[in-house]
């Protein structure tokens, strides 16, 4: 028998992180048992492609990375369709409806969830959504009623673009609401953000920047196809109709199951560079995670794909090296990541890395060009010694393109600029 | 279906470990490269869309890894582990159509590594033998000849007198060197007075200057063979440091890459840097002023962070959002040309088409600077093509010598013995 023939990992959470520690505990040599607690049925998908599900681009298999031959080689025990109620840190069981389930080693996985607060509750509709598989369905099902003519899209972060993009795809009459002056408010300062408006302008889109929705009625009315249509009103008075109303007002962990003090948290779950918790036995991966981020040096939830399987592939590889007692090889650290986003809607490109968030040490420089303006964030640094003196770093960019084309000079200077705000931030 | 054309006539099967029932199961020597990169592939589609050959192929990168992974798990023998691979047309496409350009990683959302995979996945072909001897006899640059020892030879093209840190007939080995110079293999075979002109300049500048004559290894990665790229560099970092020199000087971007690698490998605190970056860095002035014809910059795909570019410009005294263009490789990369020689010609074509008539293409990598000549010679056109080197220095490429001397080397009396050395 092998060191770790006896043991069990539970992974709580079956998405990007939770299925890339499976694998790296594989590839790592664990042999024990994996169980998985998975909250849906399905195999793991990915939140990214589900817009291109909504908007007819992609196929639900094709929001699938992996095919379920990859997945069975992990050889793992999937308690699916049973949603973690608690998990015992002190007793070292997961706890579901189905059952205890006792572990060695846990990683939490459980990713996060979209909210609409801020949206009237009480106004008798449930808003269009977006990150689930099920999400996706209701979004598409509802794009492509024939009788939806009419969709107004809340927010105005990357997913409420992914909403719209997919609306555009559908031909669908779409007006955009948010609270701030500009669009990607989170994202993209306002040179960036005047000129992906432009372009969302002349596609069609209707912006209503700068307000909320103040209140949501829905109208009866028998000689529509729903048989209702939505009468919206806006903070600055305005009213208007929809036949749907997609909402995208940001995420929450999904911590729900945790006793209060068993782990330590802030937004998300508190983890070190091998993705340890405040318990020994739990670790943490993915949009649950607070974890190095590299420009400003501190713990924050750095809530996009590439960084959820790095870190699922970290815990892994150091939970294997624990459980046999073996040193924790370089892949399982987790060397910090920096945010990017890239999203193109209906032929115009955005992308953005690092931080863009303004302070006295920090300028702007902005570059104009024919199809393409490149925002640039620097910081000015004292130096850390003598040799290398004070200089100033890129911390942060944005880039709209009129066009979104693969390949293009646009992709490759986003890619350039990502790298330099790496190299700077690893210096 | 039949056997790629592609595969050695000879395949003998080497990755095969038995499994505990004591049969012999085929085994990738790489498979966790591929696992590692499917984890990270939301098969989003993008990078297709950005690379002829992935479109050719139809696939994505995560495609490439899934295909690996399930040639081993579907296959029971060694043999059939490499049917799988040869029999799939569009994974051989995948693999060994690429130039390691980056443009699919560059378009990917998240950015995945694709040199990473196909450098493994390179590496398991020639375990294989799916990549034939042909590809690559001629650029097994860490062995006693490859195209460019012999054409120096053949050409009397010799610098031990530079290569000062190795102890010769000449001179003593030195040990106190201020710089090392890394000319790359293009340069120094194809523009040996240039790369003297250089190496002077460099010690007039900087100090005592020893040069590195030796290769990159990016040939030995390309054809598969990564171990030996990195020994290769391993053995360059050793040099530099048995050297005394403190600072790397290289030509190529590419260059640049794999030896700040290896030096970093190493623990060596050498600095490397671009010959532009140095060169403004001392205050050199241009030997001879800029062209009147408009300057068009090519940018290399080994310049990964643009860094390159922007210190060619800062050396050539122009601004740095002079026109240029990016994406996409020069068609040199990859060993493609082994592979697909019409995709190689239609990619140095397409970068090319981005400069407008009359304009000077200015190259970074003398490896770009040669792939473009050869391209203009077969198919002129109203571009001229050189190297920045040669718009810094006095010195210049004559690429209708070195290509003559290219072909006269293999039907004079020297072609026995390359078709005995290279077969």
């Amino acid at each position: 028998m092998t060191a770790t023939q006896d043991k069990s990992v539970a992974i709580v959470g079956f998405g990007v992180a939770g299925f890339n520690a499976a694998l790296a505990l594989r590839t790592a040599g664990y042999d024990g048992e994996i169980r998985v607690f998975s909250d849906t049925e399905g195999a793991p998908y990915s939140p990214i492609l589900t817009s291109y599900y909504a908007g007819g681009e992609l196929t639900a298999e094709e929001c699938h990375p992996w095919s379920q031959d990859a997945i069975d080689a992990l050889e793992l025990t999937v308690e699916a369709g049973h949603p973690v109620t608690e998990l015992d840190t002190a007793a070292h069981v997961v706890r579901t409806e189905a059952g205890s389930f006792p572990y060695d080693k846990c990683i939490v996985a459980t990713g996060a969830t979209p909210t609409s607060c801020g949206f009237p509750a009480d106004c008798g509709y449930e808003p269009l959504m977006l990150r689930t598989m099920d999400d996706a369905e209701r979004l598409r099902n509802a794009l492509t009623e024939p009788s939806c003519r009419r969709v107004l899209v809340s927010g105005a972060s990357m997913v409420a673009l992914k909403i719209l993009e997919a609306c555009l795809k559908r031909e669908l009459d779409a007006t955009l609401v948010g609270m701030n002056p500009h669009i990607l408010d989170c994202n993209a300062l306002p040179e960036a953000a005047e000129r992906f408006e432009r372009g969302l302008l002349e596609k069609g889109v209707h912006l209503r920047l700068g307000q909320t929705i103040a209140g949501v009625r829905i109208i009866e009315d028998a000689s529509h196809p729903l048989g209702r249509w939505l009468e919206v009103t806006f903070s600055t008075g305005d009213v208007d109709e929809f036949d749907q109303i997609a909402v995208a007002h940001g995420m929450r962990c999904n911590l729900g199951f945790l006793a209060e003090g068993a782990l330590e948290t802030d937004c998300g779950i508190l983890v070190d560079d091998h993705m340890r918790t405040s318990d020994a036995d739990v670790y943490a991966a993915g949009d649950v995670a607070q974890a190095t981020e590299l420009v400003s040096g501190t713990k924050r939830i750095i809530g996009i794909w590439k960084s959820a399987a790095i870190q699922g592939q970290c815990a892994g590889t150091t939970i294997a090296a624990e459980l046999a007692g073996a040193p924790i090889p370089p892949e399982g650290r987790f060397a910090g990541a920096i945010s990017t986003n890239t999203i193109g809607v209906d032929g115009t490109l955005f992308m953005s890395a690092g931080s863009i968030e303004l302070n006295d040490s920090r300028e702007v420089e902005v570059r104009e060009g024919d199809d393409m303006t490149v925002v640039y964030v620097y910081e000015q640094c004292p130096g850390d010694d003598a040799a290398s003196g004070p200089h100033k770093r890129l911390v942060g960019f944005n880039i709209t393109s009129d066009t979104d084309i693969e390949g293009s000079v646009a992709y490759d200077t986003g890619a350039m600029l990502t790298m330099r705000i790496e190299q700077g931030c690893r210096r | 279906m039949a056997l790629s054309d592609n595969t050695d006539s000879a395949l003998e099967p080497q990755g095969a470990t038995p499994d505990a029932d004591g049969a012999e199961k085929p085994r990738l020597g790489h498979a966790d490269a591929y696992w590692r990169f499917a984890g990270t592939c939301t098969q989003c589609g993008h990078c297709t869309k950005a690379c002829s050959s992935l479109t050719t192929a139809g696939l994505t990168l995560g495609d490439i890894a899934a295909k690996m992974l399930a040639a081993e798990r579907d296959a029971a023998t060694p043999e059939e582990l490499i049917e799988n691979i040869a029999y799939d047309p569009a994974l051989v496409q995948a693999v060994r159509g690429c130039f390691f350009c980056t443009s699919c990683k560059n378009t990917c959302f998240a950015h995945n590594d694709v040199c990473d995979l196909i450098y493994n996945a390179r590496c398991d072909f020639q375990d294989l033998g799916l990549i034939p001897r042909y590809a690559w006899s001629s650029v097994m640059v860490d062995e006693e000849w490859d195209i460019f020892k012999a054409y120096r030879a053949i050409y009397g093209i010799g610098m031990t007198d530079l290569t000062r840190h190795v102890e010769t007939a000449e001179h003593d080995a030195a040990t106190d060197c201020a710089i090392a110079f890394f000319p790359g293999c293009s340069l120094a075979a194809y523009a040996p007075d240039l790369t003297r002109e250089i190496f002077a300049t460099l010690e007039e500048l900087g100090g005592k200057t020893t040069m590195i004559d030796a290769c990159c290894g990016s040939p030995l990665k390309s054809a598969g063979f990564f171990d030996r790229a990195e020994a290769l560099c391993d053995r360059n970092a050793a040099e530099i440091a048995a050297s005394g020199a403190q600072t790397l000087v290289c030509v190529c971007p590419g260059c640049a890459n794999a030896m700040r690698t290896a030096l970093a490998r190493g623990g060596l605190d050498v600095s490397v840097v671009s010959l532009s970056a140095f060169l403004v860095e001392h205050g050199y002035q241009p030997k001879r002023p800029l062209p009147d014809a408009p300057l068009f910059l090519s940018k290399s795909c080994q310049d990964r962070n643009g860094t390159y570019l922007e210190e060619t410009c800062a050396a050539l005294g122009i601004a740095s959002d002079t026109p240029s263009v990016f994406h996409g490789c020069c068609g040199a990369g990859g060993a493609v040309s082994a592979f697909d020689p019409a995709r190689q010609s239609q990619q140095a074509d397409d970068k090319l088409s981005f400069a407008p008539d009359g304009s000077l293409v200015v190259t970074m990598c003398p490896t770009c600077t040669y792939t473009y000549a050869y391209r203009m010679m077969e198919n002129p056109r109203d571009l001229t093509n050189k190297h920045y080197a040669e718009l810094l220095f006095e010195n210049q490429i004559d690429w209708p010598r070195v290509f003559a001397e290219l072909q006269g080397m293999y039907t004079g009396e020297y072609g026995p013995w390359l078709a005995q050395v290279f077969a």
